[in-house]
């Protein structure tokens, strides 16, 4: 087990009154190494907030969370995070975000460069290496947003709703890219999304959250053979997974 | 910078022709409204003579001294205040008492305390330029994006690494148009301060010239002041578009 959450609980204090709002009431999961694990929910669910946990962006009021048996306390080179709003940094240039991790690390100028080219090749961003992301489409802003997250070189790639601002058709193609970069990576995946057939797409296993306090409804594993394609969108195994999945989330929803 | 265009030059003109008009022949009285022509050779002389440059450099000393001394001390405490909270709660009721005064309302207790000279003209120019750049520093960093501090914080940057390469690029925008408003201001309280007490000065000129009822006079000094701020205020511009390149509304050729 690479990450093991154990009973985790979160509460949030209210700003005004002193009301909690629990989160999280009680949630245990494992991920494997190199596994796509997709969690959908309905939206407050928490899902978000355990991916933050991962990242180590927060803490869990209650339980254990581990990576390779250590617990997690602090965000972690090796854990890098996607978000569905980019949060690129407006003053650097495409290479500049996707070099600022290595930077961080002072890893040597050189060597930053020689990361950056290779991922601005792999995501398709040639000839955008100066622009500025205000001059960037929403795609290709989160393409920039995926490369700056790799150029860490995680074992643990988190992302929370990554596709969701995307337009149907930005959306479909994102999905392929992401699957390619993985099968080339091979590094383990969070992926936290509302979009249900997203989630078959993309996952070896999808969970399904409850709604509000959160906790862990069903784990479904997608036996569909790799890599996806568009056209496995409409075979009858994908309409199966995705019908039940739909039927345990709407049962949330109501 | 927007394209250069001819058509914001007809309304300057037409204003110019038609006080021409009313001045020269003689629908008003010179000594209350000035032809311009006579204006502009009055102050070619005094370019000439080496009058205007030398109060304009006076003015501008000043000027450029106080304002640079409220740009260093603005900056450095608006960042203090904005990283603790135990600052800020020293610092907040000193600010929010002092920023709404009139800055003209501590000319008599400056003139008090440091004497009529430069030093009290030049904290005066201070005091009014200092409350617009720290108050937009403290606004510029304590509105960057909480996500965006996350992000950089699971790609790796440690707390000065923070401080350097996220939150002060962030709050950047907000500390420049702090700046550029202050250009303004400096001017202003320059020319307010350097009429009530001063011997020289571009304020100085302009009171001196209306004590003797030299309207020409008073009128080219008023042309120079507008030329220096109007030349100051685009340099700022250019400044913040430089600096600026990557934001979006400026590159759009807004000032905020």
């Amino acid at each position: 087990m690479l990450i093991d959450a154990c009973n985790i609980r979160k509460v949030f204090n209210g700003r005004k009154d002193k009301q909690e709002t629990v989160a999280i009431s009680d949630l245990s999961l494992g991920i494997e190494r190199n596994e796509f694990v997709a969690i959908v929910g309905p939206s407050g669910c928490g899902k978000s907030t355990f991916l933050l946990m991962v990242a180590g962006l927060e803490k869990p009021s209650a339980g254990t969370l581990t990576i390779e048996g250590l617990p997690i306390k602090g965000p972690g080179v090796h854990r890098s995070i996607v978000f569905q709003e980019y949060l690129l940094f407006p003053w650097r240039t495409v290479e500049g975000n996707i070099e600022f991790g290595p930077r961080m690390r002072k890893v040597s100028k050189d060597d930053c460069r020689a990361g950056s080219r290779d991922l601005i090749e792999l995501m398709g961003l040639k000839g955008f290496e100066d622009c500025y992301p205000h001059e960037l489409s929403g795609g290709m802003r989160q393409r920039v947003a995926i490369a700056r997250a790799l150029a860490n070189k995680p074992e643990v790639l988190l992302m929370d709703e990554p596709f969701g601002a995307l337009d149907a058709l930005t959306r479909e193609s994102m999905q392929l890219e992401l699957q390619n970069i993985w099968l080339k990576t091979r590094c383990t995946v969070l992926f936290v999304t509302h979009s249900i057939s997203e989630a078959v797409f993309l996952a070896d296993r999808v969970v399904v959250m409850s709604k509000r306090p959160g906790i862990i409804k069903e784990e479904i594993l997608i036996d569909l053979e790799r890599p996806r394609t568009r056209e496995m969108h409409t075979t009858k195994e994908f309409r199966d997974y995705e019908a039940h999945l739909e039927g345990i989330v709407w049962e949330e929803v109501n | 910078m927007g394209q250069f265009k001819y058509r914001k030059f007809v309304s300057p003109i037409l204003v110019l022709l038609i006080w021409q008009g009313i001045s020269a022949y003689g629908i008003v009285p010179n000594w209350f409204l000035p032809i311009p022509t006579e204006v502009l050779k009055t102050l070619v002389g005094m370019m000439m003579s080496g009058e205007v440059p030398h109060h304009t450099l006076i003015s501008l000393g000043r000027a450029v001294s106080g304002y640079l001394l409220a740009a260093v001390v603005g900056i450095a405490l608006g960042l203090l205040i904005a990283w603790s909270t135990l600052i800020e709660d020293f610092f907040d009721p000193l600010i929010e008492l002092i920023r709404p005064l009139s800055t003209f309302a501590l000319i008599p207790i400056f003139f008090l305390w440091f004497g009529i000279g430069n030093t009290s003209k030049i904290l005066i120019i201070f005091k009014s330029c200092f409350f617009p750049i720290v108050i937009n520093t403290i606004a510029g960093i304590k509105g960057v994006d909480s996500k965006l501090i996350m992000a950089a914080q699971s790609l790796g940057a440690n707390g000065f690494q923070l401080w350097t390469r996220v939150l002060l690029p962030s709050a950047l925008p907000m500390i420049i148009t702090g700046l550029r408003i202050s250009t303004a201001i400096a001017m202003m309280a320059l020319v307010g301060v350097e009429m009530l007490s001063s011997d020289s000065g571009l304020g100085f000129l302009v009171i001196d010239a209306q004590r003797t009822f030299d309207t020409e006079r008073v009128f080219a000094g008023i042309g120079i002041l507008s030329i220096l701020g109007f030349s100051l205020d685009k340099l700022a511009r250019y400044i913040q578009s430089k600096v600026l390149a990557w934001h979006s509304e400026t590159s759009l050729g807004g000032g905020m």
